[in-house]
């Protein structure tokens, strides 16, 4: 099928056409990312003094304690939503796509709305939740008598992390959901129909039939995940800026304070390139691992 | 009896479901109406339902608090973005779906690339760049990057969905001797509607909700965006939680809305769009 127009059209109109929006997207996209690079083989703060020094900003990082406790609890963070979140949105879609289940719009735009919220506004919904005196969750616990459970969610150092990831669980479930349910979807209902026959039961549909054959759609999320997990800023800048101390550190929020509370620029891309190579070699590796287990 | 008990199963199961998205929705909730409470009521029982509904936090935070000087840099910035984008990536989308030329495939590439780049790695240079060329803290700097940003997903909506429209009627109207512009004014772009406002509802909401970048570019208070403003807000009133929250209720508001009217299209935009990316 021929798909482009057999019209001939001139270099002006194409660079018309072509030109104005291109020019911006490279200033922004594909300018920085070669000047990154080339400042993150300078010890540059802010001032006029830059000076080369190779590969020492990529030597002080390998020594650096707090990129890996940053790296540490963007992996804590990754793993809790592939396993929690995932989890959670593959058992809803077996719920959901199930022909007993009512309001099932309902239900997909109610676990859907979070997504479309701002970071920053999911930020303090939840700072509100967590907060000691006046938050919703130490009054529910108070209510049910889980007195013991009170805590200052966002102060204690050992869980912080696991308080700041219950919100990105929380905002980004509809994503897995939707995915998982259009891919069940896709599904010939007569599989179903014949397990039924067969006197298949609920569970044993889900482990054999339903979770198998949507599993390329478990790997495009999970990839989905990493990306977007490795990159978590907002919500930490907005709950804890990576504190108490560094326990909820992660490594945008480390590029961030480098490079715009220390100043630090050339060290700070030296860190955004890390964060950079790191997540893309964990989505590259994550690929490597699935095709062997398809073999 | 039998079929009492399936039933009940039923009735239970849907209960539990129900109640699930009823706890997923919860914190949404308790926040709008507790933003109608007064700060005494809602100290002394933060769970309950207000005994009367008042709006005076709504003026204390958009009005007292300024943060309608947020809303309209917001607007502002929102506005212009969605309108170039939409502009550029119909251009750049046509001109890939329909010509041969050389450097096309090179095009292709440079934005497949801005859609795999992490915007962190982007921001430090970015910064520098703009602040070299005094293009920091303008009431024009968000819009750069937020464009840019933008620009790949939508133009590759543009272009799948304009490849997958006939040739005919466009070389009828050649035919007839329409020139390039012409045709794409009236022929195309009226047929490109749908994934018009596709674009155009994940772009106001990209915008409307950006942070990291309207954080680090924009410094002075009267081009600060909504996220931005509800962070320094957050700051002032840090323990008058009933005006926080009319704050919070009030920057989500746009997006709500949008979300009330448009959900079907945002669900699927949004997980075609991040399965693609």
């Amino acid at each position: 099928m021929k798909n482009t127009s057999s019209v001939k059209i001139d270099k002006k109109t194409l660079f018309f056409l072509i030109a104005p929006g291109l020019m911006i997207y490279a200033f922004v996209v594909i300018v920085p990312l070669f000047t990154a690079l080339g400042y993150s083989f300078t010890d540059w703060s802010i001032g006029p003094n830059k000076h080369f020094i190779g590969l020492g900003n990529y030597a002080e990082l390998i020594k650096d304690k707090i990129f890996w406790t940053s790296l540490k609890n963007n992996l804590i963070i990754v793993f809790a939503n592939i396993i929690i979140q995932m989890g959670i949105a593959f058992l809803l879609t077996v719920l959901l796509t199930s022909k007993h289940t009512k309001f099932k719009a309902l239900h997909r735009t109610v676990i859907f709305l979070p997504v479309v919220l701002s970071a920053v506004v999911v930020g303090y919904i939840w700072q509100m939740i967590y907060s000691s005196d006046y938050g919703i969750l130490n009054a529910v616990l108070r209510m049910i008598g889980l007195e013991s459970w009170i805590k200052p969610w966002l102060d204690s150092p050992k869980t912080v992390i696991f308080s700041v990831t219950v919100p990105l669980i929380w905002q980004y479930l509809g994503i897995p959901l939707i995915i998982f349910m259009s891919a069940v979807q896709g599904i010939s209902k007569e599989i179903y129909e014949v397990c039924e026959l067969d006197g298949v039961s609920g569970i044993q549909k889900a482990r054999y039939i339903t979770f198998p054959l949507i599993f390329d759609s478990i790997k495009v999320t999970v990839m989905l995940s990493i990306s977007s997990n490795m990159l978590v800023f907002t919500h930490i800048y907005v709950l804890t800026g990576g504190g108490p101390g560094t326990s909820s550190m992660v490594l945008a929020q480390y590029a961030y304070n480098t490079s715009f509370v220390s100043m630090k620029l050339g060290y700070g891309s030296a860190i955004s390139i890390g964060i950079f190579v790191i997540s893309f070699a964990i989505v590259i590796l994550f690929r490597k691992l699935t095709e062997v287990r398809k073999k | 009896m039998k079929y009492l008990i399936r039933k009940g199963g039923r009735f239970l199961y849907n209960g539990l479901l129900l109640l699930f998205s009823a706890i997923c929705i919860f914190p949404i909730i308790w926040i709008v109406y507790s933003s109608v409470k007064t700060k005494e009521d809602f100290m002394m029982d933060i769970v309950s339902l207000p005994a009367r509904i008042q709006f005076k936090n709504y003026y204390s935070a958009f009005i007292e608090g300024r943060l309608y000087m947020n809303f309209i840099s917001s607007a502002f910035n929102t506005a212009i973005t969605v309108i170039f984008v939409l502009l550029f990536a119909f251009t750049i989308g046509y001109a890939l779906a329909r010509y041969q030329f050389k450097g096309r495939n090179f095009i292709y590439t440079l934005f497949l690339v801005g859609m795999l780049t992490p915007i962190y790695a982007l921001i430090v240079p970015l910064f520098i760049q703009l602040k070299t060329l005094k293009m920091d803290n303008q009431f024009y700097t968000l819009l750069i990057p937020y464009i840019a940003i933008r620009l790949p997903l939508s133009m590759f909506l543009f272009e799948s969905f304009i490849r997958s429209v006939p040739l005919e009627l466009e070389e009828a109207a050649y035919m007839d001797g329409a020139t390039v512009w012409c045709t794409m004014r009236k022929i195309i772009f009226p047929i490109c509607k749908p994934v018009m406002s596709t674009a155009l509802i994940l772009a106001f909401l990209d915008t409307w909700n950006e942070f990291p970048f309207a954080l680090v570019l924009v410094t002075d208070d009267k081009f600060r965006t909504v996220p931005v403003g509800l962070t320094s807000f957050y700051g002032q009133y840090t323990t008058d939680y009933t005006i926080l929250m009319a704050a919070l209720v009030l920057s989500a508001l746009p997006v709500i809305i949008l979300y009330i009217f448009f959900n079907k299209k945002i669900i699927q935009g949004m997980t075609a769009g991040a399965v693609k990316g």
